[in-house]
């Protein structure tokens, strides 16, 4: 007889979409763990941020978001934005009521490490920075529970040092002039300081900050890559590819640009992908 | 309830909590960024956002502030009255952008291209199944 599995949304939220591997290989862990969690983000189920500046349309795309994810019969959204997930909290669901239970994907993934430990095998020789944010951490202890999901992987090493970013992750900081280069000049002292060599993001927005630090010397990965690496689990991350090549269109492809319209790929991809480093 | 009632609602109920001390200020690592605020000192910031929340016009220091936090949150066990700071900020910036129909008073940052370009990403990153299916 087939065992009942537990049932989830997992909303990834709006900017992800420039990480498919990781939205992808996020859902694989959470259903190697034993949550069958549906991936759903995307403009259409948008926690109203964007529009921030105007409460009646903010109010309008949560509650689209909310009535979907309620309708879907699942009891529990678990989350991958720090600001999905705060919104949620702090103005959607206190405004539209919700049938479901809201984690964090740390907190999940952390809670049933006993079946994510037997996944991680291959070792992954690093020596790892942890870029932790004081931000989110105080509603879910993220930093830690990383950090104690990170310490699964056999032959890495976590490094230890006081540094932690101002805000909640890094797109916070760069509507700051001046922030986000201080917080990553401060994350490489730290890392020279400690001796690593890899930098682990946990937030999508700090890894497409921080993919181009790679100019330094260093490694940029998501916590999420190192999992699957350990896993022996095909997770390219193709991102960082094209954001550190020096033709980011030749790094992307033309068969890849055809597929995302050439029009779209000019005017909405290229000046990101050509945005120069910030340190 | 409508967001514009929440806002509305719990502004006014931290701001009669608030005493203005100004701890959330000084605890900040923001306020670098924040023009005018290291003069001003953290009681009067802290007052010129309290009054944002009284539907008041705050202060130029106060504004800039509000416009420099990036939800660190450390203000929050900072508040010696057990008030929830960074929400108090979150409800000041949304006031402060003119989300209730006022006009903003400080930078709105609203990419206009922001649907296109996650949709454009999503479909460099994700197969058409995975579009239609996780979108």
């Amino acid at each position: 007889m087939a065992v009942a599995r537990d049932q989830a949304v997992f909303w990834y939220g709006c900017n992800m979409t420039r990480h498919g591997e990781v939205i992808r290989t996020t859902a694989r862990l959470l259903d190697a763990v034993g949550l069958d969690a549906a991936p759903s983000g995307g403009p259409a189920n948008c926690c109203g941020s964007p529009k921030d500046a105007n409460a009646r349309i903010n109010e309008g795309m949560a509650k689209r978001t909310i009535e979907k994810f309620n309708a879907t019969g699942r009891g529990t959204v678990v989350t991958w934005c720090p600001s999905c997930h705060m919104n949620m909290q702090d103005s959607m669901a206190p405004v539209t009521p919700t049938h479901f239970e809201t984690v964090h994907v740390s907190a999940v993934l952390h809670a049933r490490r006993d079946r994510l430990r037997p996944l991680l095998l291959r070792p992954v020789p690093a020596r790892v920075f942890l870029h932790a944010h004081l931000g989110f951490n105080g509603r879910v202890p993220v930093n830690a529970l990383v950090a104690e999901v990170l310490r699964l992987i056999p032959g890495l090493t976590l490094v230890e040092h006081p540094y932690r970013a101002p805000g909640h992750m890094c797109s916070a900081l760069s509507g700051v002039p001046g922030a986000l280069a201080d917080a990553q000049r401060a994350t490489l002292a730290a890392m020279a300081e400690t001796g690593a060599d890899t930098l682990c993001t946990i937030f999508h927005s700090c890894h497409r900050e921080g993919v181009a630090l790679e100019r330094h010397g260093v490694r940029v990965m998501n916590w999420i890559h190192l999992l699957a690496e350990s896993a022996g689990w095909e997770a390219e991350d193709g991102y960082k590819a094209w954001r550190n090549a020096a033709d980011p269109r030749a790094a992307v492809g033309e068969a890849q640009i055809a597929a995302a319209g050439e029009v779209a790929f000019e005017r909405l991809v290229a000046p990101e992908l050509a945005k120069p480093p910030m340190v | 309830m409508t967001l514009i009632e929440h806002i509305r609602g719990e502004s006014a109920r931290l701001a009669a909590l608030c005493t203005a001390c100004g701890a959330c200020v000084e605890a900040c690592p923001m306020t670098r960024y924040a023009a005018g605020v290291e003069a001003a000192g953290p009681g009067v910031v802290a007052a010129g956002m309290r009054d944002v929340l009284r539907d008041g016009p705050g202060t130029p220091e106060a504004l800039a502030w509000i416009g420099a936090c990036t939800r660190s949150g450390v203000c929050t066990p900072a508040c010696p009255e057990g008030l929830d700071a960074a929400f108090m900020l979150r409800l000041a910036q949304w006031r402060a952008k003119g989300a209730l129909g006022e006009p903003p008073r400080i930078r709105v940052k609203e990419d206009t291209q922001y649907s296109p370009k996650v949709k454009a990403f999503a479909r460099l990153t994700l197969t058409e199944e995975e579009q239609a299916k996780w979108l």
